[in-house]
């Protein structure tokens, strides 16, 4: 893990609201496991906390994310020119452990693609991709993974399955028997409760990258916990314990 | 190099530089940046004598030059820091201070009890201020009798010198440094974090009520220093607010002994070593040859 300077070298509009955000970092930040994540800070901007963002992409110094305009830091960051230094720690938290099974399903929601891209990548072939968004436009989001097929669903059913990405997957796993399959998604949290509920019969092994507002990232302050089913330790820091759950142990 | 080292209740502190108690996990979480032994002492999260869950989300709210928090006091109790964490500072050589709360009087002095004397602890810092517990907490810390009564019932139970953490949400702060004193404390943590709100605009709603920390809280924590130092003779702690050596510096001067650093810790990993090489910096510099020179050296305008 470090805390290293940073120089933005790209961060431009992809579509909608997402961007996509490179950083050229002072520093190697080592092994990365798909799921961590990095706190961002800009210096001289209005935002008084850190973000924390998924590793999209990483490639020896280049970091790459993917983020979604949805609040006041999101805006500020979207636009922060190019050539702007950053600061950068990471990489943070727990992420997806690939066990070794036949099948490996990664599903995303939205701007949930930003958490699993760099498991995707891992994964190369090996990968099943299903996405849902909520039309043809989004799909643009894929275009460095549209080698592995994914499947995707959009809400208007301008493009694929007609629906939602969690319908789509339920009637995919209805359509497979009896294999070693693994699940890893990341989305929203309404999505995260319906896909639990939809394979509640099946309890398929899946990991949950889940994300929460966050002050320090480094699991110093216990403000981003996410609730467990444990009762003895029923809220654990989405930092620090996570940002992947099992999603048999969170309560949603 | 000007020298840094503290004496606090006869204990040798390496400096006089804390972390603010909640904003350093259990002290292990730091480790990969940098080691706890750096500080002049580890605080700890607030213990209490179970386990305590702590609150439901929204815990943390950005502010302006600050943030909101309703943590809730979240620990693993009293007996478990002490299986589990407490060897890893003595390994380390690192004095401590163990922060304890209660929900009922009962519970402070449980707390106090359960907490043995050993040469690695340096005070209990009583949390009498807390804005996020529903039951009580607070309550201790407003009035000068409760804090009188309070101090002098867990002052008899425990021979480790106690520090009172106060809120600064009351009439006049200095009347209840004075009741902490006479009750026997020795020494004061001024202050904790400000009792604070959002209300969302678009939702109509208050998502958050909790305690404001970061540099918004910094002036009404200097003058809370400045006031308390002056009115009662024992060692008080500054914090609230502290983003750099130059607000270390003013707490200092103001007349803290030692500072704690909390929310800045959250922006920048690295504050609180910053801070300690600065402050040596600061001394060479400046030519004293001791940190003591500084202190509460605004005292004598």
């Amino acid at each position: 893990m470090v805390d290293t300077e940073a120089q933005i070298i790209e961060n431009k509009n992809i579509v909608l609201d997402y961007f996509l955000l490179k950083l050229k970092l002072a520093k190697t930040m080592g092994k990365i496991m798909p799921g961590q994540f990095i706190m961002l800070k800009i210096p001289g901007n209005e935002v008084f906390l850190r973000r924390p963002f998924s590793i999209y992409d990483y490639d020896k110094d280049i970091l790459t994310v993917m983020y979604k305009v949805v609040g006041k830091g999101t805006e500020i960051l979207s636009k922060t020119s190019k050539d702007n230094s950053a600061f950068v720690l990471g990489p943070l938290g727990n992420g997806f452990r690939v066990n070794k099974r036949d099948v490996y399903l990664t599903v995303a929601g939205g701007i949930g693609i930003a958490g699993i891209h760099f498991l995707i990548k891992t994964l190369k072939e090996k990968a099943s991709v299903f996405f849902g968004c909520s039309s043809n436009i989004e799909t643009t989001l894929l275009k460095d993974i549209t080698h592995l097929n994914p499947m995707i669903s959009t809400l208007d059913g301008s493009y694929g399955y007609k629906g939602n990405v969690v319908e789509m997957l339920t009637n995919y796993l209805e359509t497979v028997e009896n294999v070693d399959q693994e699940l890893f998604i990341c989305g929203p949290e309404g999505m995260l409760k319906s896909l639990k509920a939809s394979i509640n019969k099946s309890k398929i092994s899946c990991q949950a990258l889940v994300e929460e507002r966050m002050a320090c990232g480094l699991g110093l302050c216990f403000g981003c916990v996410k609730k467990t089913i444990d009762e003895n330790e029923p809220y654990k820091r989405v930092c620090k314990e996570g940002p992947v759950f099992d999603l048999w142990e969170i309560s949603l | 190099m000007g020298n840094i080292p503290l004496e606090l209740f006869g204990k040798t502190l390496k400096n006089p530089v804390m972390n603010a108690s909640g904003t350093l996990g259990y002290g292990k979480e730091i480790e990969p940046l940098w080691g706890v032994e750096t500080l002049g002492c580890y605080v700890t999260k607030g213990l209490s004598m179970k386990p305590h869950h702590g609150n439901p989300l929204p815990r943390i709210w950005e502010e302006k030059c600050g943030m909101i928090n309703s943590i809730g006091l979240q620990n693993i109790g009293i007996e478990r820091f002490f299986r589990e964490y407490f060897p890893f500072f003595k390994r380390k050589k690192t004095p401590v201070i163990v922060n304890f709360f209660g929900f009922t009087e009962d519970e402070y002095i449980g707390c106090a009890e359960m907490i043995k004397p050993d040469k690695q602890i340096v005070a209990l810092e009583m949390n009498l201020s807390c804005p996020n517990i529903k039951k009580g907490g607070i309550g201790f810390g407003k009035e000068a009798e409760t804090v009188y009564e309070i101090v002098k019932n867990v002052k008899t139970v425990t021979k480790i010198p106690l520090l009172a953490k106060l809120t600064p949400e009351v009439k006049n702060i200095v009347e209840i440094a004075v009741a902490a004193f006479e009750a026997g404390v020795d020494g004061l943590t001024l202050i904790n974090t400000i009792p604070a709100a959002v209300v969302d605009v678009n939702k109509r709603t208050v998502p958050i009520k909790g305690g404001l920390s970061g540099p918004i809280a910094r002036s009404v924590a200097l003058r809370a220093v400045y006031e308390c130092s002056k009115a009662v003779p024992i060692p008080i702690i500054g914090v609230g607010g502290i983003m750099d050596v130059r607000d270390a510096l003013a707490f200092l001067m103001a007349g803290a002994q030692a500072v704690q650093v909390g929310t800045a810790t959250f922006l920048d990993p690295y504050t609180i070593p910053k801070i300690i090489m600065e402050l040596r910096e600061y001394l060479d510099v400046n030519n004293y040859a001791d940190v003591k020179n500084i202190i509460g050296i605004t005292h004598d305008q």
